[in-house]
């Protein structure tokens, strides 16, 4: 305990307490809020177009996760900005059977990479929809989205069927570790 | 067709009188009606400098006027519209009737007017792949930016919630067609006026021949009467388009993604929105069956069909009175006057129709009836006066259901929509009085130290001009929009403006650059990300929490040079000024402002269970004495202020009265309130509420009577300090005195709420130990227990003060008849000396 006041004395005027902030980002229909209510509820809900956003906390390996979810819309996208700063980690949502949006993906990813206020965060990219037939494997999604372009940032790409949870832990697991080793840092 | 008019209206008036006897109950009797012979002497006697800007006709008017008296006394309530009537129905020149009498009334709405109660209707929808996208609009497209507002009629997280509300304003220019015809019309209606007044006092135009009958005849009626009665405008550009929104979101398995959001919102510049709540749910709901503009028509047609027209146009005084009061009976009169002058047209119209079809049984009068009231209930009353005349009821047709509406009557400026500041401070109370939090420092906010009370701060914040936020996560958005409104009525109080016009009631991330350009606002929002960017406010108002944040990145208040002056010449109490250099500590554990003490009355009033209205009051009471208290500040420091005019006047006219301004008990006392203030009078300064406050008193000043005689001053005087009986003489005999007509009387009114002492100070009048002051106090009285507000003043009085009265009153007739039988026996006539 005595190690960690320290840090969250630190930020804690910026964050609040111990809370790591994520947010969570994708085109629309990629499965974003699905994740988000399967994490915090593991329940699958059906859901509908977010308008504007949401935002849950939960607690993941000791870490106070407070997830943001912001609707995908084209038109909502330049709001995405406001949402930067103070983020910790990045969760980018892509729908692996999407073919014909996989540019327009990428496009957003860099655009909201290139961000000042986002340079020190963590990359996590769910290859979601794994279920569906001829979705694209966690390879063909690196190179889709030229993820080899980014130099120092942590990044992992992870594979998941959301409705039915599988591969969210996991991605979560790195997550909450690097967020443990740039505590450290 | 012209005479027939003519007929009509005259005929009009005379049956208002008529019927006037009938309707006025025994609730409207005074308790005490001893009518004083001795008062036509006494008017005659008192020369009357003339003080209103349209001077008396001589002498003509003036035994008019005691005529008038002798009359009153008869149907004591009602005296004195009957007064005003009569003299209408004697062809008196009419600018005479404004200065004496209430003025003939209005509607506020009048019918064939061409404003529209909703201007717009409009449908917006979430579409899956666009985001939100306008449907419709209706009588025709808004002009703007139909995307911006798409966004804002389909609040954040409307997708968590099966319904939602927003406010929202729009500021809409009227086109410059609307405006120049609007202008045109109002030249012509003031010229033809004018003409007609000339014409009476017997200047003839050499155009009067054209058009005079011909135009449409009522436009009189029309109230654009600048010279006499309009409030001022706050002169910031054209009146605010307010949007009520209503947003549904539908579970739909048949759809694509499940579900479909749909928004129908409301525009209209009446700031009584919420009437159209219940309509909106029924609108929208049909709207989801048939998605066809026909629907919005529909709805359009059915709202602007409502009929407002008896509702009474008040004046300035009244609206204040009114608003102020919490008797369910102030200005009934003027309800019933609407309905009577209603009836009378309604009865002459039939007249004229007799003719054709002589078989026509003459048709029941129609009677009027209390709303609620039995008669009313079992059908029988055609009119209905309210059940309390804060609120006007009428209805809307919707597909054939009535759909009951109360529209409020006392429009202040900057009270829009329905909010309560009791449910605003508790929200912020609570968890100060549990957990108090200290405030970082700042000059402008903390005016009692670290732990002045949030909604301290919260006005403080507002009226220094700072970037105010309500954030409700998690919360509809209509409650966030609820606290913003609230919030500007807080800081408002009905006397200062430029608030609403800066609030954004619901706002979201997708306006925040434009948000950011305004420099001051209030506005609300439901996404916690406003709270991670505390270089976007500089105060936060967390409403889930209730607690209150104060920026870090709040820009400091600068040392002005009034703030330094005001050590200079109280360097005794410079130290408990807390400006950004001091601690602050030395002024935060007395509570130099008040506002401590001030709170927790209004808390205990809270507690006790105080309605909305006592509470709007109060803070009404202290936006008031904020403003005295920066006109005495800079006047102390300044030499001068624009916040109070009529110092000037007064030395030139009245003799008698003394003084102006706020009232303390002695010097020290002054020194110490306003140092507690100079901070926040200073942030006050070269806000956009100081300055349309100083262009709201010049222009009210031109309609406000007793013009150069501060009555708040004299009677703040009475209640505060300790005076010698000459000293108090002298107000008394200046009240007296000068207090006489009905507009006089409502100002003095509104400087003795009911709320706070009524009349109680001025009745002490009755026992100074001047015998004069006591008869002109019991005079004065009872020209307030004959007024039309004024009888629920006397009727609160205590029964202490009415025996008084009564027993004074015996004295002064005892004296008379004495009097009289002396002259008698000298061999004077007395009919002579009365004017009848």
């Amino acid at each position: 305990m005595g190690a960690s006041m320290s840090i969250s004395s630190l930020f804690g005027k910026l964050f609040g307490s111990k809370e790591v902030r994520i947010l969570m980002l994708g085109l629309d229909a990629a499965g974003k809020t699905t994740i988000l209510y399967k994490l915090k509820l593991n329940q699958t809900m059906t859901t509908i177009p977010t308008v504007g956003f949401n935002v849950e906390t939960f607690t993941y390996k000791n870490i106070k996760f407070n997830m943001w979810d912001v609707g995908g819309q084209d038109k909502i996208r330049p709001l995405w900005r406001h949402y930067y700063s103070g983020t910790q980690g990045l969760v980018f949502v892509v729908d692996s059977s999407d073919h014909a949006r996989i540019k327009e993906a990428r496009t957003e990813l860099h655009r909201i990479l290139n961000d000042l206020e986002m340079s020190d965060c963590l990359l996590l990219v769910f290859a979601n929809k794994q279920d569906i037939q001829g979705a694209m494997d966690i390879k063909t999604i690196t190179k889709e989205l030229e993820l080899s372009k980014l130099e120092k940032r942590p990044w992992f790409v992870q594979p998941a069927i959301a409705i039915q949870g599988e591969g969210l832990t996991e991605g979560f697991g790195w997550l909450s570790d690097n967020i443990k080793n740039m505590a450290k840092k | 067709m012209a005479t027939g008019q003519h007929g009509l209206a005259s005929l009009r008036r005379t049956s208002s009188v008529a019927n006037y006897t009938n309707s006025a109950g025994p609730r409207h009797r005074r308790s005490f009606s001893t009518i004083p012979p001795s008062r036509s002497n006494e008017m005659l006697q008192t020369a009357r400098p003339t003080r209103s800007p349209q001077p008396p006709a001589g002498m003509a008017s003036e035994m008019d006027r005691t005529s008038d008296i002798s009359a009153k006394g008869m149907t004591a309530s009602t005296g004195v519209s009957s007064q005003h009537s009569s003299l209408s129905a004697n062809a008196q020149p009419r600018n005479d009737a404004a200065v004496r009498g209430p003025r003939r009334l209005r509607s506020q709405y009048p019918r064939g007017s061409s404003e529209q109660h909703v201007e717009y209707i409009l449908v917006a929808s979430f579409d899956i792949d666009r985001g939100p996208v306008m449907e419709h609009q209706y009588p025709v497209a808004i002009t703007g930016d139909e995307h911006m507002l798409a966004e804002l009629m389909l609040p954040d997280q409307a997708h968590v919630r099966n319904q939602d509300w927003t406010i929202f304003f729009l500021h809409k220019d009227t086109s410059q067609e609307e405006d120049d015809a609007e202008r045109r019309a109002k030249q012509e209606r003031r010229a033809r006026r004018n003409r007609k007044r000339d014409r009476a006092k017997g200047i003839i135009h050499e155009s009067d021949d054209e058009d005079e009958e011909g135009g449409a005849l009522d436009d009189d009626d029309w109230d654009d009467d600048v010279s006499t009665d309009s409030e001022p405008e706050g002169g910031e550009g054209p009146p605010l388009v307010y949007v009520l929104n209503l947003v549904n979101t539908k579970q739909d398995k048949t759809v694509k993604r499940g579900a479909v959001v749909k928004a129908m919102a409301i525009c209209t510049r009446h700031p009584f929105l919420h009437i159209y709540k219940p309509l909106l749910l029924l609108a929208l709901e049909e709207y989801f069956k048939s998605p066809v503009p026909e629907t919005l028509a529909m709805l359009y047609n059915a709202v602007n069909e409502m009929d407002l027209s008896l509702m009474p146009k008040l004046s300035h005084l009244e609206r204040h009175l009114l608003q102020a009061s919490d008797n369910k009976d102030l200005f009934v009169e003027k309800f019933e006057q609407m309905i009577q002058a209603r009836i009378a047209e309604e009865a002459g119209r039939e007249d004229v129709l007799q003719p054709f079809d002589a078989s026509n049984e003459p048709l029941k009068r129609p009677s009027i009836f209390r709303s609620g009231s039995r008669a009313h209930i079992e059908g029988h009353a055609a009119y209905v006066v309210p059940r309390d005349t804060h609120e006007f009821e009428s209805k809307v047709m919707y597909k054939g259901i009535p759909i009951p509406i109360k529209v409020p009557v006392a429009v202040m400026p900057e009270i829009v929509g329905d909010f309560s500041l009791i449910k605003l401070i508790q929200n912020f109370s609570d968890p100060h009085t549990k957990s108090p939090q200290a405030f970082p420092l700042h000059p402008h906010l903390t005016t009692n130290g670290p732990n002045t009370h949030p909604i301290i701060v919260l006005i403080n914040a507002l009226l220094t001009q700072k970037r105010v936020i309500f954030l409700g996560h998690n919360m509809p958005s209509g409650e966030v929009a609820e606290a913003v409104l609230a919030a500007c009525a807080l800081a408002s109080g009905g006397i200062l403006r430029g608030f609403t016009r800066y609030a954004f009631p619901y706002t979201d991330l997708t306006k925040i650059d434009d948000l950011l350009k305004v420099p001051g606002f209030i506005a609300g929002v439901t996404n916690p990300t406003f709270e991670h960017h505390p270089e976007w406010w500089d105060l936060l108002c967390d409403l889930p929490t209730g607690k209150m944040k104060i920026s870090s990145k709040i820009e400091a208040a600068p040392i002005t040079e009034g703030l330094v002056y005001f050590q200079q010449q109280n360097p005794a109490y410079a130290n408990l000024v807390h400006s950004s250099s001091s601690s602050g500590s030395s002024s935060s554990n007395n509570d130099l402002t008040g506002d401590a003490a001030f709170m927790a009355d209004v808390l205990r009033s809270i507690a006790t269970r105080a309605g909305e209205r006592v509470i709007r009051a109060k803070w009404r009471a202290w936006v008031l004495k904020f403003t005295r208290i920066a006109a005495a500040f800079e006047e102390s420091v300044y030499g001068t202020s624009a916040l109070y005019i009529g110092s000037d006047e007064q030395e030139a006219h009245l003799a008698g009265a003394h003084g102006h301004g706020y009232v303390w008990v002695d010097e020290a006392t002054k020194a110490k309130e306003l140092a507690g203030n100079v901070t926040r009078i200073e942030g006050w300064r070269n806000t956009r509420s100081y300055y349309s406050f100083i262009q709201d008193v010049a222009q009210l000043y031109t309609i406000r009577p007793l013009k150069g005689l501060d009555l708040a001053h004299l009677h703040d005087r009475l209640r505060a300090q300790r005076l010698t009986p000459a000293q108090s003489k002298e107000i008394y005999d200046t009240l007296a005195k000068y207090v006489r007509s009905y507009d006089e009387i409502c100002l003095l009114l509104s400087v003795a709420p009911e709320s706070q002492a009524g009349l109680f100070y001025i009745a002490l009048g009755l026992f100074h130990k001047d015998r004069d002051v006591r008869f002109k106090t019991a005079e004065l009285l009872e020209r307030i227990a004959e007024h039309e507000a004024g009888q629920h003043w006397w009727r609160a009085l205590s029964r202490f003060e009415k025996l008084a009265y009564v027993r004074i009153k015996r004295e002064a007739e005892a004296e008379v008849k004495a009097k009289l039988e002396k002259e008698e026996r000298d061999g004077f006539s007395p009919v002579e000396r009365r004017i009848s």
